[in-house]
């Protein structure tokens, strides 16, 4: 009895820890279900859900635009990224040769360089080459933070593969690409997912490059939801509801992918 | 052949990171501006030594240390305790746990911006009630003080989870022969705590605040929508100074010698993290 009363005393502090901490975010989700006009004049409190925020956003060109933006800056240099980190990480699992750690720390380093370091040289380079306001132009700047953090997060899982496999098949004459293409590759398929499903959200949540890189064409949600602030009074409701749209992957891949978030912060996936 | 595998990443990371990185510090020695191409002056070590008498700069350095300072011990002390509660047996435990990893990965314009409407006096939530129970001025963000304090409260709230989920994972690798050994010896509850809980997993403690410490050195969107440096620098934390002098002042020479100040601070805390977390993970 004395037991039970304890774990359900326990059950309280933690289910009180847990709704302070998502406050901010029903406060995104509820304020998104607001009208502008009410947050401004309405306690807090007051709630009658609506989906005129909604409404507007999705009338709203700047907004779609950008959203399709996000999701092809994310897809693109997720997918390019995870490409060329798992022909990396086959081969530095799979080889020996000369300055090997160095060339691996020397990759994995550069995940830490600040992005606004890079911004400065980015910008004058994608000027130059017309890269700036182009989504392939951010894409690229993406690849930056996002090749270096895949290989971190590849090598562990392509190094757990068993060789019998690729023995067998370097024996039946596979040839070295045949032996990473047909058999490590599809072993570590769900190290792949995982990769391209953390990346993606890094990129999707990426803001710096976007503020500097890209202008009317290519700007991304973040972007578009921050200038929901607007001139003259805060449309607090279709930034609300813009966020609840962006946070909807994020939320799913934090669920859906939980058995691997901790691998896919302690490989520093902090922040884009 | 290990050269058809690693070669075309290789090739990449030198295109989009390693160039650039070299192309900033190139520039830092010049008085290259964003707008005017006219005849560009090489420096030699002029904007280093400029630094170090810019007196925003030395503000903004003393921010950002503050900054990470206050809010990363205060994330450690919070995901620490919340870790040993969850280490505890109750219901619905994991669900609650699940729950707690959610603002870890929230967009930071999106925190940043929450806050900033919460903290509103009018109508935000946190703005209203600070108002009635009259704790700081009405406006938080307005205020030079609680401007700072408002940045590491949201700083904190998104990130005490990241350290409760590392901690939580920390201790749940603790054999419980240790802890059954020591209790059998008549350790107290606190003596098992600071004699084996703390020291068994002080290299997860470590890596963690290394890691933290290079996140919160780049620290920008959030604070950026939140404040924008504001009010009158008190929250110019040192991306936001080195974005300011680049893309608003115009001047990429200068602003590049303070980003290759940041990034030599980033790659030596990153240098002691990937000699730790590298240790056996390539066969």
């Amino acid at each position: 009895m004395k037991k039970r009363l304890l774990k359900l005393f326990l059950f309280a502090i933690a289910l009180f820890i847990v709704s302070v901490e998502l406050v901010p975010i029903l406060v995104i989700i509820t304020n998104g279900f607001k009208k502008d006009i009410d947050i401004w004049t309405k306690s807090p409190f007051y709630f009658k859900p609506t989906v005129h925020s909604y409404y507007l956003i999705f009338s709203n060109r700047d907004f779609k635009m950008s959203l399709r933006n996000s999701f092809t800056a994310a897809t693109i240099s997720a997918l390019t990224s995870v490409f060329f980190a798992s022909l990396a990480a086959f081969g530095f699992t799979r080889f020996d040769f000369k300055l090997k750690f160095l060339l691996l720390i020397a990759i994995l380093l550069t995940r830490m360089i600040p992005q606004i370091t890079l911004a400065l040289p980015f910008y004058l380079l994608f000027r130059t080459l017309g890269l700036k306001d182009n989504i392939v132009g951010l894409s690229v700047a993406h690849i930056s933070f996002n090749l270096p953090y895949v290989l971190a997060l590849l090598i562990p899982f392509f190094a757990s593969v068993p060789r019998d496999y690729e023995e067998a098949a370097r024996i039946d004459g596979c040839k070295m690409f045949g032996v990473f293409w047909r058999i490590t590759l599809p072993l570590s398929s769900a190290g792949l997912v995982v990769a391209f499903v953390f990346a993606f959200l890094m990129s999707w949540n990426e803001f710096l490059y976007a503020l500097v890189l890209t202008g009317p064409n290519a700007k991304t949600a973040p972007i578009v939801i921050n200038a929901f602030l607007g001139q003259y009074a805060p449309l607090w409701g279709q930034l609300s509801a813009s966020s609840t749209i962006m946070l909807l992957p994020v939320f799913a891949i934090t669920l859906g992918f939980q058995r691997y978030i901790l691998k896919g912060l302690w490989t520093g996936g902090l922040k884009g | 052949m290990h050269l058809f595998f690693v070669l075309p990443a290789t090739v990449v990371v030198m295109a989009v990171s390693i160039f650039p990185a070299i192309y900033a510090v190139y520039l830092s020695f010049t008085n290259r501006r964003l707008m005017w191409l006219g005849t560009m002056k090489f420096l030699g070590l002029e904007n280093y030594s400029r630094m170090f008498n810019d007196s925003l700069f030395l503000h903004s350095l003393r921010l950002q240390f503050t900054f990470m300072a206050l809010a990363i011990p205060i994330e450690l002390i919070i995901g620490f305790l919340v870790a040993l509660l969850f280490l505890k047996d109750f219901p619905l435990s994991r669900l609650l746990r699940s729950l707690l990893m959610l603002p870890v990965y929230v967009l930071p314009v999106v925190s940043g911006l929450t806050w900033r409407l919460m903290l509103q006096p009018e109508y935000g939530m946190l703005g209203k009630l600070f108002k009635q129970i009259s704790l700081g001025p009405a406006a938080w963000l307005a205020d030079v003080r609680f401007a700072f304090v408002a940045v590491v409260l949201q700083d904190v709230w998104r990130m005490w989870p990241f350290m409760f989920m590392v901690l939580y994972a920390g201790l749940t690798s603790i054999p419980n022969e240790y802890l059954e050994a020591a209790q059998l010896d008549g350790a107290t509850p606190f003596q098992r705590l600071f004699w084996v809980i703390i020291p068994l997993i002080k290299p997860v403690i470590v890596t963690a605040l290394l890691l933290r410490l290079i996140d919160a050195l780049r620290i920008f969107s959030e604070v950026y929508v939140m404040t924008y440096g504001g009010p009158s620098n008190a929250t110019m934390l040192l991306p936001l100074y080195i974005h300011r002098r680049a893309f608003e002042f115009g001047e990429i020479g200068y602003g590049s010698a303070l980003g290759v100040f940041l990034m030599i601070v980033s790659l030596l805390i990153t240098y002691q993290l990937i000699k730790r977390s590298m240790r056996g993970e390539l066969a």
